[in-house]
C-alpha cells in the first residue's frame, strides 16, 4: 500500500514537471525534451525486439523513416488533413511494411535477422534516394504544413507541439510498458531465453515473434512521424540512414537491454555525450563507435546492470541490518 | 561481331569480375563465421582500409604490386590484433555484432580524418592497362586480372583447407572446437590465424577493386552491403554458396545497371528475399 502511494506521488510530480516544463525552462530545453522523448520511444521499440525477444535488428530506421515519410506525404498531398490522421497514416505505413516483411523475417533469428534488416534498411535508403518524384531524393520532404488540434499551425507554437508530442509519446511508452507486463510479454522473454521450450509448451513462436515485430514497427513509426513533424523535414539521411538504426541500439546498450527504463536512461546519456563531444569533433561515427566498443567491453548490461551490481554490493553489506529492521 | 552481342558478352565479364570481388570479401566473412560463429561487421571497413593503404603505398613508392602485398598484410595484422584484444573478451553473438560494428565505425571515421572524403584515383600498373581482344570483343585487361586473382585465391584456399594438416585442424575445429582443443591443439592460435586469413582476403579484395571504382569512403557501404547480402543468401559459413551467389549477384548487378539502372540494387535484395522465403538459412546454409 505504502509503496503504491509513493509511486503515485512520484508519477504526479513527474507529470506536473513535464506539464510546466516549457513555461519554466524556455524553448531551447523544451525542444531538447521533445527530442529525448522521440528517441526514448524509438529506443523502447528497439528494446521490445532486442531486450525482450532477443532479436537484434540493424534496420529499425526503415520503420522510423516510413512513419516520417508517410506523415510528411499525407500532410503535403492531402488538403486539410488533421494532424492525428496524418500521424495515423505514417504509422500505418510502417505497420504495413512490417506486415509484409514479417513472414520472411520471423523464420530466422540471431545473425541472419540482423543482416536481413541491414539489407532491407539499406534498400529502403537507396529507394528513398532514387525515387525523388515521391520522396524528394537527397533533399527529402521539407516545409510541409503541420496543423494543430486547436491551432492553425504547430510550426509557430513549439509549446503546443511539445504537449501534443508528449501526450502521444507518453501513451506509446505506457502501451509498450503494458505489453511487456502481459502474459504475452512474458512469452517474448521466454522466446529470448529458450525458444524451443516455449515451442514445446504449445505457444507459436514465429507468430508471437511476428506480433511483437509489428508492434515494434508501429511504435518506431510513431517516433518517426513525430520526428518528421518536429523538424518539418523528412530526408533519407535524417530518417532512414544507417546511423538512425544504430543510435537506438546504442541507447539500449548504454541503458541496459531487457530492462524497461534502461533505454530511456540510455537515450539521455547518449544524447548528452553526443552533444558534449560534438563540440570538439565533427565525427559522429567516431563517437558512436567508441561508445559501442566501451559499452560492450566494459559494461555489457549497461548502466542499469551497473546499478544492479552496486545495489547488490550495498545490500549484501547491509543485509543483517535489513533483517533486524524486518523483525522489529 | 554484332555490337549488341559483344555488349552482352562484355557486360557478362564485367559481372563476373564484380562477382569475384564479392566472393573474395564474402568468403573471408564466411571462413570467420563458419569457424568462430562471429559475423565480422568490421570486415567491409577492413576492405576499404586496404584500398586506402594501397593508395598510400602507391603514392610513396609508385608500385602497385607492393601495395597488393602490403595492404592485405596490414589488414590481416589488424584483424589479428582486433581478435586478440577485443573479440576474445566479449561473449555472445549480440555483443560480437555490436562490438565489430563499433570497430567499423571507428575505422571509417579514422579514414575520413586521414584521407578526407573525396574520391582518390588509383593508377593501375601499366601491364594491366589497355584492352585485350577475346573472341572479337575488346575487354579491359585489369578486370580479367581480377578474375584470375580471385580464382588463384580460391584454389589456394581449397588447397590450404583440404590438402594440409592446418586445413584439417581448421575443418575439425569448425565441427567441434572443444574436442580439437582437448586433443592438445591451441585452438586460440588457430582462431587467430583464421581471423587473419579472413581479413587478409578482405584486404585483397579492397586492393583489387580500388583501380576500378576509385578510393572513397562510401566504398565499404556500396560493395560491402552486397557482400553481406551474398553471405546471407548463400548461407552462413558456406563457401560454395558464397561462390555461386557472388557470380549470380555480379551478373545481376551488371545486367541490372544495363537494363533497369535505377533499380539495380533492388534486384539483389529481391533475389535474397526470394531465396530466404523458401530457404530461411540461405541457399547452402545448414540449420543451426
Amino acid at each position: 500500500m505504502m509503496k503504491n502511494k509513493v509511486n503515485i506521488v512520484i508519477w504526479v510530480i513527474g507529470l506536473v514537471f513535464l506539464a510546466v516544463f516549457p513555461k519554466v525552462f524556455g524553448i531551447y530545453y523544451t525542444n531538447i525534451m521533445v527530442t529525448l522523448a522521440i528517441f526514448s520511444v524509438f529506443a523502447l521499440s528497439v528494446n521490445m525486439l532486442l531486450g525482450y525477444t532477443g532479436l537484434l535488428s540493424f534496420g529499425q530506421a526503415m520503420f522510423f523513416g516510413f512513419g516520417g515519410y508517410g506523415t510528411a506525404l499525407a500532410l503535403t498531398h492531402i488538403e486539410g488533413i488533421g494532424v492525428l490522421p496524418a500521424i495515423g497514416i505514417g504509422v500505418l505505413a510502417s505497420v504495413v511494411l512490417a506486415l509484409i516483411l514479417s513472414p520472411l523475417v520471423v523464420r530466422v533469428s540471431g545473425t541472419a535477422f540482423a543482416m536481413l534488416h541491414l539489407a532491407f534498411g539499406q534498400l529502403m535508403y537507396v529507394l528513398a534516394l532514387k525515387l525523388y518524384n515521391v520522396t524528394g531524393g537527397e533533399d527529402g520532404i521539407a516545409n510541409f504544413p503541420v496543423p494543430g488540434l486547436f491551432t492553425e499551425s504547430l510550426k509557430s507554437s513549439p509549446e503546443h507541439f511539445y504537449y501534443l508530442a508528449m501526450v502521444i509519446l507518453g501513451i506509446s511508452a505506457w502501451l509498450m510498458w503494458f505489453i511487456t507486463k502481459t502474459p504475452f510479454g512474458q512469452i517474448q522473454v521466454g522466446i529470448r531465453d529458450n525458444d524451443k521450450r516455449i515451442d514445446y509448451l504449445g505457444y507459436k513462436v514465429p507468430q508471437s515473434k511476428a506480433v511483437i515485430y509489428v508492434l515494434s514497427a508501429l511504435f518506431a513509426g510513431v517516433a518517426g512521424s513525430i520526428y518528421g513533424m518536429f523538424h518539418n523535414l523528412v530526408s533519407a539521411d535524417g530518417s532512414l540512414g544507417i546511423g538512425m538504426s544504430f543510435s537506438p541500439i546504442i541507447s539500449v546498450m548504454i541503458g541496459g537491454a531487457g530492462s524497461f527504463f534502461g533505454p530511456i536512461l540510455g537515450v539521455a546519456i547518449f544524447q548528452l555525450v553526443d552533444e558534449l563531444i560534438l563540440r570538439y569533433t565533427e565525427s559522429t561515427e567516431l563517437v558512436m563507435g567508441v561508445i559501442l566498443i566501451v559499452v560492450v567491453m566494459f559494461m555489457p548490461k549497461g548502466f542499469v546492470g551497473l546499478f544492479g551490481i552496486l545495489r547488490d554490493k550495498i545490500s549484501r553489506r547491509g543485509a543483517p541490518k535489513a533483517e533486524k529492521e524486518k523483525v522489529s | 561481331m554484332d555490337p549488341t552481342v559483344s555488349m552482352y558478352i562484355s557486360q557478362g565479364i564485367h559481372g563476373i569480375a564484380y562477382g569475384m570481388i564479392l566472393f573474395l570479401i564474402a568468403s573471408g566473412l564466411n571462413i570467420i563465421f563458419g569457424m568462430m560463429g562471429i559475423l565480422n561487421m568490421a570486415h567491409t571497413a577492413f576492405f576499404m582500409l586496404a584500398a586506402y593503404i594501397c593508395y598510400a603505398v602507391v603514392g610513396i613508392t609508385g608500385n602497385f604490386w607492393l601495395g597488393l602485398v602490403i595492404a592485405p598484410a596490414f589488414t590481416a595484422l589488424l584483424g589479428v590484433v582486433m581478435e586478440r584484444l577485443f573479440l576474445r573478451r566479449v561473449a555472445g553473438h549480440m555483443s560480437e555484432l555490436i562490438l565489430t560494428m563499433g570497430i567499423s565505425f571507428v575505422i571509417v571515421a579514422a579514414i575520413k580524418k586521414i584521407w578526407g572524403t573525396e574520391s582518390l584515383p588509383l593508377q593501375m600498373p601499366e601491364v594491366l592497362q589497355g584492352m585485350v581482344n577475346i573472341v572479337g570483343v575488346s575487354y579491359p585487361v585489369y578486370r580479367l586480372f581480377v578474375i584470375g586473382l580471385a580464382l588463384v585465391i580460391l584454389v589456394f584456399m581449397m588447397l590450404l583447407l583440404y590438402r594440409t594438416r592446418l586445413g584439417k585442424i581448421v575443418r575439425a575445429a569448425v565441427s567441434d572446437r572443444d574436442m580439437v582443443n582437448a586433443l592438445g591443439i591451441n585452438i586460440n592460435l588457430v582462431f587467430m590465424f583464421v581471423f587473419g586469413v579472413g581479413t587478409w582476403m578482405a584486404g585483397l579484395a579492397g586492393v583489387a577493386i580500388a583501380p576500378i571504382l576509385t578510393v572513397f569512403p562510401g566504398l565499404a557501404d556500396q560493395v560491402g552491403m552486397d557482400a553481406f547480402i551474398v553471405v546471407v543468401t548463400g548461407g552462413f559459413g558456406s563457401l560454395s554458396g558464397a561462390f555461386i551467389v557472388s557470380i549470380i549477384f555480379g551478373l545481376l548487378s551488371s545486367y541490372g545497371v544495363q537494363f533497369v539502372s535505377q533499380f539495380a540494387p533492388v534486384l539483389m535484395v529481391a533475389f535474397m528475399a526470394l531465396v530466404l522465403a523458401f530457404r530461411p538459412n540461405g541457399l547452402f546454409g545448414v540449420k543451426e
